[in-house]
């Protein structure tokens, strides 16, 4: 009998808060004002940013100067293969109305260039950029190596499709003599790129480091002598170099190309007045897409658009919306009720 | 199957040039494997070590003249086996001898058929021999070819089936049947796989998502395709092709290279299928079975009983149940008989408060009766108890009421007991003799003969000899089979007061009795002793003979047994008609006792149009059954037989479901086993084609129960067959109420909606993948990176939703139990119709949208996002979709979650911060093994620009605003059943606040 007891005892089911699904829990309960108060607050909040963004949005200042059609017969002159070493140049004059406050940036912008392709991604050798093994070009088909078999560096079709136009940007101060406007190469990467990510093989000089290796088809000069005067820049360490191996998410994309330095006339940044680009052409027409120069301040959070603060604005306004509404239906309701009770 | 389209995905990555590694499925999928093999090889652990304990029991076998100790699995066809007492058999054996005088032994058969009683087998001490030299013959011949011939000789012995335990001293036995051969293993049918209608309905969205996955890949490639033919897209020149892709564009490889584009997108876009769902449903499954074995309400206290789930698979299945048959004797009633009544001499007693209404002096006058009563029976005492049986002292101490009896049938155990209440009390048998102590006098009588019940004679009788030396027969049974036999006594009566307690529900038995001279008896017992000893058609002989005994009785009166009903029966038939569940009563007795039980327990009300449908031979009365049911105002109840039944189903199956389904009651009586299944196949094949659940608690119902879509067994007194062979076994039937009200509803709202969150979860996630082709000229680029490919599923997004369909608890359960049309609400699989499928699907590409597009106009465009002017790369841009949307996928679940415990707090924001913090970490470092350094610092860039935190936020709210919208709406303007409920129990919380409040 005794045992039977123990053996019932044992059967029944421990009573601890989790078997008998007792658990200690919050039921989540939607009341009428909570749900409306949360709206309310939620509409304000959102219309407030919205608010901000917007504002803050509005005051950066941007000018863009597209350059492909004016610049067409330097790219004509760069079709023929012949004519590839000559220099041409363009030059774009445009008036600035207003004055750019800050710092200002310089980004080249292209559009209807496929930087996202599935192959031109994967198409980079990352233990080659870092410095370590330069003769790795495993992935980089179909620019891995020249037609004599040298492994090429920067091998792949991100390195070998560099943007290398030149674009200086001068002020006419009065009509006559122009200024060219002071820019800064420098802090144009994400410092974990310059610093980390991209290395220059060890050597005494550069040029002995990338022996044994080629420079990419497209490209006019080697990887060594992209920056002659900064060794800080040069190499796989040039600015321009490693904000074009990030490649942009969509077709049409912009990328940072100087800073304004501000010294002498631009303290306060860009003045209105006269100004022009003078460019040193890259192949463009070949891919049948646009080119222009894009000249913007920025505010803390960036070249914000104003879809941001849209976003925030509309949305507030239909929370309130909303909740306006579920008041009504809710008020609506509780005098049915009333009026069915007092029945 | 669904892992073989995984493995198909992983093999065409494998082959293939495609943008995402092999690893990204391949490690989901051999993350899915070894669950799935943990969990199966658990269980198999689990069967193997059981196995392994009834295999390797030791057994006594006399080999090459000895007694050898060996292991029960080496047993072989033709060994004899000695058996101790209380020692289980291990094998089919044939009974050769035992160590008592008359070589009998007591043995159950519990784990045969779940009867506990002991029954006694007998080798006829004087065929033994011949018997074991005929049966090695037989044995030694081959099995299938014989059985069936054997199998009936047999029955001369009485075989003793594998695991019978044996309560005796020593027992001998020839193994005639071993391993898979044995009776016991004959019965294990093998249980056809019952599908739940969740996965019938989960499958049905797979295949959706399976043609959208194609045809989102067909679109692709022919978009592709139609690029390429473009000349200015097909080769970008800083794009160039290789030299390998420039040989194969000739049209034998152009097919080739359309397949394998069209593969690759296949791959890209396979995530819409979810690999984890497979695993998390099973998961839950499994998880969220044991508590039902947990609920201390479903524990039953007087046999510490607790519900047992045999299948995981069918819980939600619980919360489906449009249909309910059930057994009556032993579920609806507790099979515990209880002496009500009975009638002697054509005179009506009751017992009232355990005792009868009946004077002392009456109790000589119907001495015989009592007798009858005490001596008809097949009843044992206890072993315990009777040891000291003949001891004078102890003996007379001995309370009536203390002797513990052990019957067959429970009838014959209540009888027992009430005479013994009257006064006369059995007290043993030992040998060839009954002790009767009649009022304090012991009485010895001689047992010469009994006459087996048996099912169609329906009555069973002994020959005694009483202490003065003459010879009596006692019969009793059913009174169809008596009545008619009877020549003497108060026929006319006695039949009226039978009919009487049959409306009252309780089962009836007559008596009768012979005087036998002692000329009579010995032709008696000449005959008796050839028909046993016959070869041939010893059943035949036997029946003849029992015939020729068994006539011109004098019919002693007639006793009244009740079934109690068990607790709580009315109000679950109650409830669970109000949830909208029809109750079907099948049973195997008797139409006048199954009506009046189905009365008493609620299933039939008073009020109720009782129709009628017996000993049907025509269609006549079927036609205008179905014209009278046609009036709906009030409510019908239906009692069919066996008989009309299986005739109303051959020949008008359409017309009879018709009136059933008018009907909101139907009660079969007399139905056989088979005819049980029939009646549920019938209604499961019906064009609405409802989920159908049985209950039953005996072997006769084990059919029925395997039939139906969720078998529930009762464990009751007739053994665990029925609980064997369920689903779900219960002890009480009052449980099935919690266990469909609550835990089926929970189960199936659970389940329901972590299958539509999968899918939503997933939609979410490849749509911003398909949006992004149409920017990269469909080249197959992926948007998120392969570790986040791989991991979203598994870590990100997994644990909330497994929680969530743990723990659940839309509303409080004792609102569940006590407001059972709530269950209406879930009925019809309605959390998984049509459109409720839509609206997921449809939020789920909303929700993409919203994503995709939202990130693309913030930064997309030309936008710079950190105050220094930098840009961000396509990396980013992924990252920043893949960080919304792990944010609004795990709020989203937070949002459907209505039962917050710690642990879904936990593993909701916890799922976040982990995502924060993996991806920190994982952006953090150059990882050396991995041969892309995509992501590196891409996180923690975007992080650190502000613009990117106000787009998450706007991006989550404006997401879920759009639910919360539609929730809200839908509360206030067409509020469910369910959801009012939920509103009112926080009503009357906070009412009762406010008192509180008030008094203080």
């Amino acid at each position: 009998m005794k045992r039977i007891s123990e053996d019932y005892q044992s059967r029944l089911p421990d009573n601890t808060a989790l078997k008998q699904q007792q658990l200690p829990a919050y039921r989540l309960q939607l009341s009428a004002t909570g749900v409306l108060s949360g709206f309310f607050a939620a509409g304000a909040f959102c219309l407030g940013m919205g608010i901000i963004l917007i504002l803050s949005a509005k005051s950066i200042k941007e000018i863009e100067v597209k350059y492909t059609k004016i610049c067409a017969n330097c790219a004509e002159l760069r079709e023929d293969a012949t004519n590839f070493d000559k220099e041409c140049t363009c030059s774009i004059p445009f008036y600035l109305s207003e004055t750019m406050k800050g710092n200002v940036y310089m980004y080249y912008k292209l559009y209807g260039f496929y930087q996202n392709l599935y192959q031109y991604i994967l198409s980079r050798s990352n233990s080659q950029l870092l410095g370590t093994d330069l003769k790795d070009v495993g992935n980089c088909a179909p620019f891995s190596n020249s037609h004599d078999g040298t492994p090429i560096a920067p091998c792949g079709a991100i390195a070998n499709s560099i943007f290398n136009d030149t674009i200086i940007l001068s002020y006419n101060l009065n009509s006559s003599i122009p200024i060219e406007v002071p820019m800064l190469k420098s802090k144009i990467t994400w410092w974990t790129d310059k610093y980390v990510k991209f290395q220059n093989p060890s050597s005494i000089n550069l040029s002995s480091a990338f022996a044994g290796t080629t420079k990419p088809p497209y490209w006019s000069k080697p990887v060594y002598e992209l920056d002659e005067e900064d060794p800080g820049n040069n190499g796989f360490l040039n600015d321009d170099f490693i904000v074009w191996m990030r490649t942009a998410a969509f077709p049409t994309f912009k990328k940072l190309y100087r800073r304004l330095n501000r010294i002498q006339y631009f303290i306060e940044g860009l003045p209105a007045g006269n100004y022009s680009l003078l460019i040193f052409d890259f192949p463009v027409t070949r891919f049948k897409g646009e080119k222009s120069v894009v000249l913007s301040t920025l505010t803390w959070s960036g070249g914000s658009s104003l879809f941001l603060g849209l976003a925030y604005t509309v949305t507030g306004a239909v929370t309130w919306l909303a909740a306006f509404s579920m008041m009504a239906i809710h008020l609506m309701l509780k005098k049915k009720k009333m009026l069915f009770i007092q029945d | 199957v669904a892992n073989f389209y995984f493995l198909i995905i992983f093999l065409v990555q494998l082959m293939i040039d495609t943008p995402t590694s092999p690893i990204t499925s391949g490690l989901p999928l051999f993350f899915v494997i070894t669950v799935t093999a943990i969990k199966q090889g658990y269980e198999d652990w689990l069967r193997h070590n059981s196995d392994n304990e009834v295999n390797g029991a030791p057994v006594y076998v006399v080999r090459s003249g000895g007694l050898v100790k060996t292991r029960s699995k080496n047993i072989r066809v033709g060994d004899i086996v000695r058996i101790a007492k209380d020692e289980i058999f291990p094998a089919d054996l044939v009974l050769l001898s035992s160590d008592r005088l008359d070589g009998s032994c007591h043995v159950t058969t519990a784990s045969l058929d779940g009867e506990t009683n002991l029954k006694v087998c007998t080798c006829i001490c004087i065929m033994l021999l011949w018997v074991s030299k005929c049966f090695w013959v037989v044995v030694t011949f081959s099995f299938d070819q014989r059985r069936k011939k054997f199998v009936k000789s047999l029955k001369l012995l009485k075989i003793i089936n594998f695991l019978k335990e044996i309560i005796l001293f020593c027992f001998a036995g020839v193994a005639i049947y071993t391993g898979m051969e044995t009776k016991m293993a004959l019965n294990y049918k093998s249980k056809s796989q019952k599908r739940s209608a969740v996965e019938k309905s989960m499958n049905t969205f797979l295949i959706i998502y399976l043609i959208i996955l194609i045809s989102e890949a067909i679109i692709s490639t022919i978009l592709k395709y139609t690029w390429e033919a473009e000349e200015k897209w097909d080769e970008p020149w800083y794009n160039q092709k290789t030299e390998h892709q420039r040989n194969s564009s000739k049209v034998f490889y152009g097919i080739l290279r359309f397949i394998s584009d069209f593969l690759a997108f296949l791959v890209l876009y396979n995530f819409i299928i979810p690999i984890s769902l497979y695993v998390t449903v099973e998961m839950q499954k499994f998880l969220g079975s044991f508590f039902i074995g947990w609920d201390l309400d479903l524990y039953h206290e007087e046999s510490g009983q607790k519900a047992q789930v045999n299948t995981s698979d069918l819980n939600e299945e619980l919360g489906q149940v449009e249909y309910v048959f059930t057994d009556k004797t032993g579920t609806l009633t507790e099979n515990e008989m209880q002496f009500r009544e009975c009638s002697i001499n054509g005179i009506k007693y009751q017992e009232i408060n355990g005792r009868l209404n009946i004077i002392f002096l009456q109790i000589k006058e119907h001495n015989l009766f009592f007798k009858a009563v005490s001596l008809c029976h097949t009843v044992q005492i206890s072993n315990v108890q009777t040891d000291g049986i003949g001891d004078g002292p102890w003996q007379s101490n001995f309370a009536p009421s203390q002797l513990e009896y052990y019957a067959s049938s429970p009838d014959e155990k209540a009888l027992v007991e009430a005479a013994a209440r009257i006064g006369i009390v059995f007290v043993g048998n030992s040998e060839e003799t009954m002790e009767v102590k009649t009022l304090g006098k012991l009485e010895r009588y001689k047992l010469l003969h009994i006459l087996e019940f048996d099912s169609d004679r329906r009555r069973m009788s002994v020959i005694v000899q009483a202490p003065s030396g003459e010879k009596l027969l006692f019969a009793k049974g059913a009174e169809s089979s008596i009545l008619p036999k009877c020549v003497g006594g108060e026929i006319e009566k006695t039949r009226i007061h039978v009919d009487e307690f049959a409306l009252k529900g309780l089962r009836t038995l007559c008596m009768a009795y012979k005087q036998l001279t002692s000329k009579e008896y010995e032709e008696i017992d000449r005959r008796l002793f050839e028909a046993r000893t016959a070869l041939q058609q010893r059943e035949e002989k036997l029946a003849d003979v029992f015939q020729f005994i068994e006539k011109d009785l004098i019919l002693l009166g007639a006793t009244a047994v009740e079934d109690r009903l068990q607790d709580r029966v009315r109000e679950t038939i109650e409830a669970l008609r109000m949830a909208g569940i029809k109750v079907w009563v099948l049973t195997g007795d008797k139409h006048e006792t199954a009506v009046s039980v189905s009365l008493s327990c609620g299933h039939f009300h008073r009020t109720m149009n009782i129709l009628e449908l017996i000993n049907q031979k025509s269609d006549s009365e079927l036609f205008s059954l179905w014209i009278i049911t046609e009036d709906h105002v009030i409510q019908h109840g239906l009692v069919v037989d066996g008989t009309s039944l299986s005739l109303a189903l051959r020949e008008h199956e359409k017309l009879f479901m018709e009136v059933c389904r008018n009907c909101s009651a139907v009660l079969c009586c007399r139905m056989a086993p088979l005819q049980k299944a029939k009646v549920i196949r019938l209604i499961k094949i019906s064009p609405e084609k409802p989920i159908t659940l049985a209950v039953g608690d005996g072997a006769n119902d084990v059919s029925m129960i395997q039939e139906a879509h969720v078998g529930i067994g009762i464990m009751g007194k007739e053994g665990r067959q029925a609980a064997r062979n369920s689903d779900y076994a219960i002890a009480r039937f009052k449980f099935l109420s919690k266990l469909l009200f609550v835990h089926g509803h929970y189960y199936y709202i659970r389940i329901a909606t972590l299958v539509q969150y999968f899918f939503y979860k997933n939609v979410c996630f490849i749509t911003p993948q398909f949006l992004y082709q149409f920017y990269c000229l469909f080249s197959q680029q992926t948007l998120y990176d392969s570790v986040y490919l791989t991991l979203y599923n598994i870590c990100f997004t997994s644990l909330p939703i497994l929680i969530y369909s743990l723990l659940e608890q839309h509303i409080d359960p004792h609102v569940l139990q006590s407001k059972p049309t709530l269950y209406r609400d879930i009925s019809k699989n309605r959390q998984l119709s049509i459109k409720t499928f839509l609206y997921w699907t449809i939020l789920g590409f909303s929700h993409a949208f919203i994503f995709f597009f939202g990130s693309y106009f913030l930064i997309g465009k030309d936008i710079s996002l950190l105050g220094n002017g930098q840009m961000f790369g396509n990396w980013t841009f992924g990252t920043l979709v893949f960080t919304v949307m792990v944010i609004t996928v795990t709020v989203k679940m937070a949002l459907e979650t209505h039962f917050w415990t710690w642990i879904n707090h936990l593993v909701t924001w916890g799922s976040i911060v982990f995502y924060f913090i993996f991806s920190l970490f994982y952006g953090g470092i150059l990882w050396p093994f991995l041969g892309s350094q995509n992501m590196y610092f891409v996180f923690i860039q975007l992080l650190s620009s502000g613009s990117a935190w106000f787009a998450i936020i706007i991006m989550v709210v404006t997401c879920l605003f759009l639910d919360i919208v539609k929730k809200v709406f839908d509360r206030q303007l067409h509020p469910t059943n369910t959801e009012k409920a939920q509103v009112t129990i926080f009503y009357i919380q906070y009412l009762f606040k406010l008192k509180v409040c008030n008094s203080e």
